[in-house]
Order: C-alpha cells, then sequence, then structure tokens
C-alpha cells in the first residue's frame, strides 16, 4: 500500500497575530511610548487552510513578512498559533513537539545544524545519535544521500572550510539522515550559483521520487517552483492567494505574452501597429529590426496576430514569450485580492 | 476527524541507554571542538600565570606591611602560605569550570539560531550541560595542568593538611563545574526575554569574579558580607573547594561542604528545567 495522495498535513483556519508597538513621532512621542505604549495587532498568518499529501512538493511563496516562515514556524512545532489547527499524521506539533520532531527535518537556509568547527561527518554520527538511527540503515542513507550529493570529497572536512555550495549539500544531507516523513526547507538555493542551484533541485526530486519524502518549501527563486513543484501556495498579507497548479496559476492572470518579431527590412512600428488594428495589442521597437508585440492571450489569440504580421510584413523569424513565474507572482500580489483568484 | 489521512506518525520516546549514548557525544564532540582552537589556550596560560603573579605580588606586599606577632601572620583567618595556595587554586580552578554557556546560549537565542535546536529531540539543558563537561575535559588537561605546571614551581603551593584532601578538592571542583553551568544555562535563557542580554552576561562575569571569592576570599569581608554569600550558589563555584583543600572548610564538616554544593547543583538543574520550559513556552506564544 502506498501512502501517496493522502492529505499528511491538514491546516484549517491557521492565525497567527502579533502584537506589535507602534512609535509615535518626535521627542514628545517617544516619551509618552515609554509611559502608554501604543499596542497593535498584526495578522501574521490569517485564515490559512490547505492540505498537503504524502508525497506531495509544495512552494510556499510570497513576499517578505507575507507570513511564510510564521507558518513554517507553526508547521514545526516552534509556534503556537493564535487560532486554528494542524494536523499531521494525528500530531499536533507544537504540542507533541517531542514526539513530531523525530518525524521532520528542516533547512533553514540562513542557520546551520552544523557543527562549525568539526568535520561534517562528525555531526552526521551526532545526527544519528539524536534521531537513534540504527547503524545499518544510517550507512545506507549515507550512502544514498552521498551518492546524491556527492558528500565523499568533503565529508572529513571543518564546516568551516566548505564552500556555500557544499554546506548547503551537507545541511540537506543532515535533514535526511533519519529519512523523515516530512521536510521542509526555507530558501533552500539562497547564494548559490546556477551548478549548486541545480544540483539541490535534482537532490530534492530524486529524494521525493525514492523516499517519499512529502516536501515544503519556501523560496523567492521561482525557478525552483517552476523545476520543483508542479502545486504552489501563494501567500500574502497572512493570507492564501492562490493554492493550485503552476499552469492554473498562468490561466487564473492576464497571461500575457511577448511576440518577439525579427523582420527582413527596417519598418517603422507604426506599420506593424496598422497589420494589428483593432486588436488589444502593444508594439514596441526593441532593437533594430527587432520589434515586440505584447497582448494577453485572454484578449486575443497568438495565432492571430502572428497571422496579420506574417501577411504584412517579411519576417525573418518570430519567438512567442510567456510571462515568467515571477512576472505572473508580481501581477498577483499587485492586485493583492483574495477573492477573485482563489 | 483524521479520518482518510496517511496513516499516523507514531509517537516516541529515547531510552535511557541512547540518552546517555547521546549526551556522551556530545561530550566528546566538545572536547574535539576545544581541541580544534587549542592554540588559544597557550596565550591563557601566560595570562593566568599573570594574575596569579599579580595577587602573589599583591598579598605578599599586604602581609609584609603587617606589625610581626602571631595575631599578624594571619589574615582573614589565613598564613601567608594558605594564601597562596588560595591564589593558585581559585585561579587554576576559574580555569577549569569557566565556560561560555551564558554566551553561547543567549546568543543562539537572540539570533534565533535556537529554533535549530527546538526542531529536534533534544533536551537542551543536558546537552550543554554535557558540552560543559567536554569542555571542563579539554582545560583539564590542556589548560589547569599547564597553569599547575607553570605556576606552582614559581609561587610554591602548600600541601593540603591531610593528603585524602586532594581527591576530595578535585570532587569539589567537579560539582562547582555543575552549578557553574547551571548558573550559566540560567543566564543564558534570559536573552528570552530580554532583548540585549550581552550586558548582563557581562556584568554577571565580573561579579561572578567577587560573589564566587577568586578575586578575594570571603573572610576579608564584613560579617554581613559573609552572611550573605553563605546564602548565594556562587561561593559553591570556587570558594568552597578551595577551603576544602585549605582544611578551612566553610560548614560544620567536609561532608556539609560537599553537600552544600550538591544541592546547589541540584537545584540551580531544577530550577534550569523549570526557566527552560518556561522561556521556550514563552517564545512559542510570544514568537520569536
Amino acid at each position: 500500500m502506498n501512502a501517496a495522495g493522502l492529505p499528511l498535513i491538514r491546516v484549517r483556519d491557521l492565525c497567527r497575530d502579533y502584537s506589535v508597538s507602534r512609535r509615535r513621532e518626535g521627542v514628545r512621542g517617544g516619551v509618552v511610548d515609554l509611559l502608554r505604549p501604543r499596542r497593535e495587532t498584526l495578522h501574521a498568518v490569517d485564515r490559512v487552510s490547505f492540505d498537503i499529501a504524502s508525497g506531495e512538493m509544495v512552494g510556499y511563496i510570497g513576499a517578505n513578512g507575507a507570513g511564510k516562515s510564521t507558518t513554517i514556524k507553526m508547521l514545526t512545532g516552534i509556534l503556537t498559533p493564535t487560532s486554528g489547527t494542524v494536523d499531521v499524521g494525528g500530531l499536533v506539533p507544537w504540542r507533541d513537539r517531542g514526539h513530531y520532531t523525530r518525524h521532520i527535518g528542516a533547512v533553514f537556509g540562513q542557520r546551520t545544524q552544523l557543527w562549525w568547527d568539526l568535520a561534517v561527518v562528525e555531526s552526521f554520527r551526532l545526527l544519528q545519535k539524536i534521531y537513534e538511527v540504527p547503524d545499518a540503515d544510517y550507512r545506507r542513507q549515507l550512502g544514498r544521500l552521498d551518492e546524491l550529493l556527492g558528500l565523499g570529497e568533503f565529508l572529513h572536512q571543518p564546516v568551516r572550510k566548505l564552500s556555500l555550495g557544499q554546506r548547503m549539500r551537507c545541511e540537506l544531507a543532515a535533514a535526511l539522515l533519519h529519512a523523515p516523513r516530512l521536510l521542509f526547507l526555507d530558501e533552500p538555493t539562497i547564494g548559490l550559483d546556477v551548478v549548486a542551484k541545480e544540483s539541490v533541485r535534482t537532490f530534492l526530486r530524486d529524494i521525493r521520487e525514492s523516499q517519499g519524502t512529502t516536501i515544503l518549501l519556501t523560496t523567492h527563486d521561482l525557478g525552483d517552483i517552476q523545476q520543483l513543484c508542479r502545486r504552489v501556495i501563494i501567500i500574502d498579507h497572512g493570507r492564501v492567494l492562490y493554492d493550485g497548479d503552476l499552469e492554473g496559476l498562468r490561466a487564473r492572470v492576464d497571461d500575457r505574452v511577448a511576440l518577439h518579431v525579427e523582420l527582413r527590412e527596417p519598418a517603422p512600428s507604426a506599420e506593424l501597429a496598422a497589420a494589428t488594428a483593432g486588436l488589444p495589442v502593444q508594439w514596441r521597437e526593441a532593437a533594430g529590426l527587432l520589434h515586440v508585440a505584447d497582448f494577453s492571450r485572454r484578449d486575443v489569440r497568438g495565432a492571430e496576430v502572428i497571422k496579420r504580421v506574417v501577411n504584412a510584413q517579411a519576417v525573418l523569424d518570430l519567438r512567442l514569450a510567456e510571462q515568467s513565474i515571477e512576472e505572473i507572482v508580481r501581477g498577483i500580489y499587485r492586485r493583492g485580492d483574495a477573492g477573485e483568484l482563489s | 476527524m483524521i479520518g482518510a489521512g496517511a496513516p499516523a506518525l507514531p509517537r516516541w520516546r529515547r531510552g535511557r541507554a541512547a540518552s546517555a549514548a547521546l549526551y556522551l557525544q556530545f561530550v566528546r564532540l566538545a572536547f574535539l571542538k576545544m581541541l580544534a582552537y587549542r592554540l588559544r589556550y597557550y596565550t591563557g596560560v601566560v595570562s593566568y600565570t599573570v594574575f596569579v603573579a599579580g595577587n602573589y605580588f599583591l598579598f605578599s606586599a599586604i602581609y609584609a606591611s603587617r606589625p610581626e606577632g602571631a595575631e599578624a601572620a594571619r589574615l582573614g583567618g589565613l598564613t601567608l602560605a594558605q594564601m597562596i595556595a588560595y591564589v593558585i587554586l581559585s585561579w587554576a580552578g576559574r580555569s577549569f569550570t569557566f565556560n561560555n554557556i551564558d554566551r553561547t546560549l543567549s546568543w543562539q537565542v537572540s539570533k534565533g539560531e535556537i529554533a535549530v535546536q527546538l526542531i529536534k529531540p533534544l533536551h537542551v539543558q543536558t546537552m550543554m550541560l554535557s558540552e560543559a563537561m567536554g569542555e571542563a575535559a579539554f582545560r583539564f588537561l590542556l589548560f589547569t595542568l599547564p597553569i599547575l605546571v607553570v605556576v606552582i614551581p614559581l609561587f610554591g603551593l602548600a600541601p593540603p593538611p591531610h593528603p585524602a584532601l586532594y581527591g576530595w578538592t578535585l570532587l569539589s571542583f567537579l560539582l562547582a563545574l555543575v552549578v557553574n553551568a547551571q548558573i550559566n544555562f540560567l543566564v543564558g535563557c534570559l536573552a528570552f526575554y530580554l532583548k540585549n542580554v550581552s550586558g548582563v552576561v557581562r556584568a554577571k562575569m565580573i561579579m561572578m569574579e567577587f560573589l564566587t571569592g577568586v578575586l578575594v576570599p570571603f573572610t576579608f569581608f564584613p560579617g554581613w558580607v559573609q552572611t550573605v554569600v553563605a546564602w548565594l550558589p556562587f561561593q559553591a563555584v570556587s570558594y568552597v573547594p578551595v577551603m576544602i583543600y585549605l582544611g578551612q572548610r566553610p560548614g560544620a564538616s567536609l561532608a556539609d561542604a560537599l553537600l552544600l554544593q550538591a544541592a546547589w547543583a541540584l537545584g540551580l538543574s531544577v530550577l534550569g528545567r523549570w526557566f527552560w520550559n518556561r522561556s521556550v513556552r514563552h517564545v512559542t506564544l510570544q514568537g520569536g
């Protein structure tokens, strides 16, 4: 029997408020603040609900201060919510922390769980003891992680001598030595170069497929999302703006595309605009023979624009560029209205 | 309510044997970690020698300035030879019992690094105490012993009135180590409540030199100060073991002195446990 597909994480109406003090202005205000601070309630996470199935890899994205980290803190059990429930396989993270921590692994991009001054392998052996991993399992898992991440070369070096990319690979291995059911990743590729990013992504895909690990990752790098997650949850101002697959996300926003047209002979943009007259298309000249038409696939079909351009001008080359996920998400943040999207 | 969910995650407790194996590992790793920085401690040997020398000359001068006579040979109940032994053992003992739990813990808390510990099945207090033990083992071998090797030939260390007191002094310093570690743990926990705890940590360090008796024996103080420090845990960190060596144990008997230390070690670890749990609840409720 495979547990994949059944909800492992159930989050219902999760709320977390913070009480923040708002400062008054000026010296006088400062004195008044000291005597009678003005407190305000900030809804860091506001009625968030979702299910995550066993073996799913979900991208949890949002701007800084959107409520990502606060959610992760509650899901890892180090923050108690103001209201709402979280159920992970029958455990409540913050209440059953002692039991729960056995089943989770986490990598917080900026923090290390390795011992700075000691060889990597020493930290690993310590983790083996912390999670009571039997020797045989430990060797098997370390072998597998080594194979996927190529740790062998620096396993015996002190952590402080590793590059960021090497350290991140070790952090991932450290979080997975006890083969946890759940893996929480907070910005796992932050600061990594392209090659290192790619190896981390490949690794995450492999580990999810081979071990059925349920993975929730927050990231600013939408390349991570594009390559790793079929499903994204977008959060803003503590609320879920969107929960669904990437394609659905494209479909729900304006789905703007840019048609790059390379002409055989120079022509003013106005001529091209004339060709698509009546269609909601904006033309701009990119460079010399290159022109770009911006339009939304909601309003007009790409084929229609292409047909008109080709009929009117001698075209050398055509390229239809879709909006990057980054631009899509930016568009969603700008709108910020949950109602229209979910 | 669970209904058609994935299979439940099993509950889990660590057994005693596994606990012992785990926390021994922390002792071992702390020792190795210190070994990586052993060069730093060579300069420490020099500075401790200077501390001892300074106090040696100071007390020699004080004793020399007293008028001759049976009564004058003693100051605060100690002869000059005993005073020198007091100075040497206080500083050598400090080099052994000292640790940075307060600084490390408060740094981890204020930077949020403590989250990494909280998401692991770990008992942080036991972990930090184990690390202090590993550090102390290193300090004893590569710091305290070298200091003694340098200092004893220079200034001379009078033997204790009874050879058995060597052993009891050692035991007493072990208890002192535990008491000091627990005090530091409690101070470190303050970081959960205070925005800037480094001032408190520094103030504590300076106060400790005085309240533990490292700087001056309590017998030099007026009676009421002696009464106050007798009720505080700090004397168990230095004054008690040194006085045991000198055969002038505080309290009615040797056993009393050791029991007093053990009681403080136990009491402070219970207090630390309570304060830690309260602090973690505070941080999980208030947010870090």
